[in-house]
């Protein structure tokens, strides 16, 4: 592309052509003089108002590059836009549901990155002619091997249904596009919502504001809660996928990947299959139960109220979780076991129905025993914050720390 | 708009080209250079229909290349402000529909789509008339008045319109 211009440039300069520039000005200002108060140019396609076709100064409207690499919208016709498109949504009975790619619904790796004990892959991958029945792909041309997560595609089609769809990743924009490729090989899913990192108005961050869809309406699937600090009310917090063991490290795991130990995410019980029935009852509560009107409702007051559920007519008492300093309501674990609907308290009483601790050695792990209380480890809280379902306690046992 | 027009250039030619076939080899060098090139003041250079001139070379110093003027008959093609032209649909969006004519990118957005047609999402997202009876959908052949036009160093940009009497579909892929 900057080759191509600068070759253009020069045949121009050879041509010695001259005063084209000059001319396109003059015109230009005659006809900005004539419309200058019909028109309030709401976005611009190629630096011309979509509207009049004036050449515009567009530093104020958001890029939307990853429709057209030339369209700009102004604030006022993206809200214009939002609304008429909201009210179109809702008469087809859905919501907006943006997806993130790595960790969430795929897991890549360069091919450099592979380990000795993954370079089975290799003879394993699935043809790249007819992408829509397999998962794990070979991206030569790109140096990357791309796993699939299991269920995804059952996913993709039972979530079109309900909304519609949009790729969010952090990841380039080629490297996002493959990915839709493989994902959703007849485009019929994603049809050209596909953002990138180079599409997003912030660094390192992610933001509705290029999601033409109205907050209130808009559902978000991802696995770094960071990246969305100003829509994490939307978020659905999605367990990382980690399959190749590439990623693994990258995340600090010690541990064999699932390449490595030549296994996978369960098909019917994973994470994606539980989020899909949290989705399915988070659409059925915004269409069906509420009573309030539709243009009014929020998708994220229903995610709250579906989040209360999870732990409700639970009572926490937390031993050695948290810092002996530390105020314990302002902890993680504790904001979110009241956000999955649990209550907490610092005190043991014949309510409490369950202790969270790191040891069962503690006073409070004692008492719970003694008294049958549940005694559980605090990732049986992250448990039930990814999987939006109170998990089974005996999975979580606490162990006894040796005695110094 | 078509034009067909005389227009000069310099080419640079190495030395290994010379001999008899120079002429060809510096015909096949313009026809790769100029051909798909965009100049703000002609517009796209569609094809080079012939040659008119090739004047004397001069051997550029220290390198051995030898740069010839070459007058050449080639037709442009530009777009112009009020225009109307037929155009294939590409993409359909909530925000409007981007059609083609050749190398023109032209945008319609859906405030210069009449108010009778009402944008449809789906697989196959278009924009429809109450009584389904006019669809645009990609590949959907439309004609269109250009309102404004850039032409840049690489690519022309064109805002068009369907909002007028006579314009809009011509041809429905679904029905062909």
């Amino acid at each position: 592309m900057r080759n191509k211009r600068c070759k253009t440039e020069k045949l121009d300069d050879l041509e010695g052509l001259q005063g084209s520039t000059s001319q396109g000005l003059i015109e230009e200002k005659l006809e900005v003089s004539l419309n200058k108060d019909t028109c309030s140019h709401p976005g611009s396609f190629g630096q011309m108002c979509i509207l009049c076709g004036q050449r515009v100064d567009d530093e104020s409207s958001v890029t939307f590059g990853y429709i057209h690499k030339g369209l700009r919208l102004g604030n006022d016709e993206i809200v214009r836009l939002r609304s008429t498109d909201m009210k179109n949504l809702l008469r087809h009975k859905k919501l907006y549901l943006v997806l993130d790619l790595d960790h969430t619904l795929l897991n890549s790796t360069q091919l450099n990155h592979l380990t000795a004990e993954e370079e089975y892959l290799k003879g394993q991958s699935d043809s790249l002619q007819d992408v829509s029945k397999g998962s794990l792909f070979m991206l030569e041309f790109m140096q990357m091997m791309t796993k699939l997560r299991p269920f995804v595609r059952t996913f993709l089609k039972e979530a079109s249904e309900m909304f519609e769809m949009y790729i969010y990743t952090m990841g380039d924009r080629p490297y996002a596009l493959e990915m839709a490729k493989l994902l959703d090989p007849k485009k019929e899913y994603f049809n050209g919502r596909v953002i990138s990192r180079d599409d997003g108005t912030q660094k390192h961050q992610k933001g509705l504001d290029v999601v033409l869809g109205q907050d209130s309406a808009v559902v978000i699937l991802d696995d770094t809660e960071n990246a969305w600090t100003k829509h994490k009310d939307n978020l659905i917090l999605m367990e990382r996928y980690h399959f190749f063991a590439s990623s693994c490290r990258q995340f600090g795991f010690d541990c064999k990947s699932l390449s490595q130990l030549k296994s996978d995410e369960s098909e019917p019980d994973g994470a994606l299959a539980s989020i899909l029935k949290i989705l399915r009852q988070i659409h059925h509560i915004f269409f069906d139960e509420l009573d309030s009107d539709l243009a009014s409702r929020d998708v994220r007051q229903v995610l709250k109220t579906v989040r209360k559920e999870v732990l409700k007519n639970c009572k926490i008492v937390f031993s050695r979780v948290f810092p002996t300093k530390f105020q314990p309501e302002n902890h993680l674990l504790w904001k979110m076991a009241e956000q999955l609907g649990a209550t907490c308290s610092t005190e043991t009483d014949s309510s409490v129905t369950h202790i969270v601790s790191m040891d069962a050695g503690t006073e409070k792990s004692r008492w719970a025993v003694k008294e049958n209380k549940f005694l559980v480890h605090p990732r049986w809280i992250e448990a039930a914050n990814f999987f939006w379902q109170k998990q089974p306690e005996e999975n979580f046992p606490v162990s006894q720390t040796k005695n110094q | 708009m078509f034009f067909h027009i005389v227009l000069e250039r310099n080419m640079q030619l190495h030395p290994r080209h010379f001999g008899r076939n120079l002429r060809e080899n510096l015909v096949s060098k313009l026809m790769k250079d100029v051909e798909g090139t965009c100049s703000g003041r002609h517009g796209f250079v569609v094809a080079i229909t012939g040659i008119e001139n090739v004047g004397k070379g001069l051997i550029r110093d220290g390198t051995g290349f030898v740069t010839f003027p070459v007058k050449y008959q080639c037709v442009v093609f530009r777009p112009f402000k009020g225009e109307i032209l037929e155009a294939a649909v590409t993409m359909v969006n909530k925000m409007g529909f981007f059609a083609e004519a050749g190398p023109v990118q032209i945008f319609v957005s859906n405030h210069l789509i009449p108010d009778d047609m009402e944008f449809q999402s789906g697989d196959m997202p278009n924009y429809t008339t109450s009584d389904g009876s006019v669809k645009i959908q990609k590949d959907s052949e439309v004609r269109l008045k250009i309102i404004g036009t850039r032409v840049d160093a690489t690519e022309i940009f064109c805002i068009g319109t369907i909002k007028d009497d006579f314009l809009g579909v011509i041809n429905d892929p679904t029905t062909a």
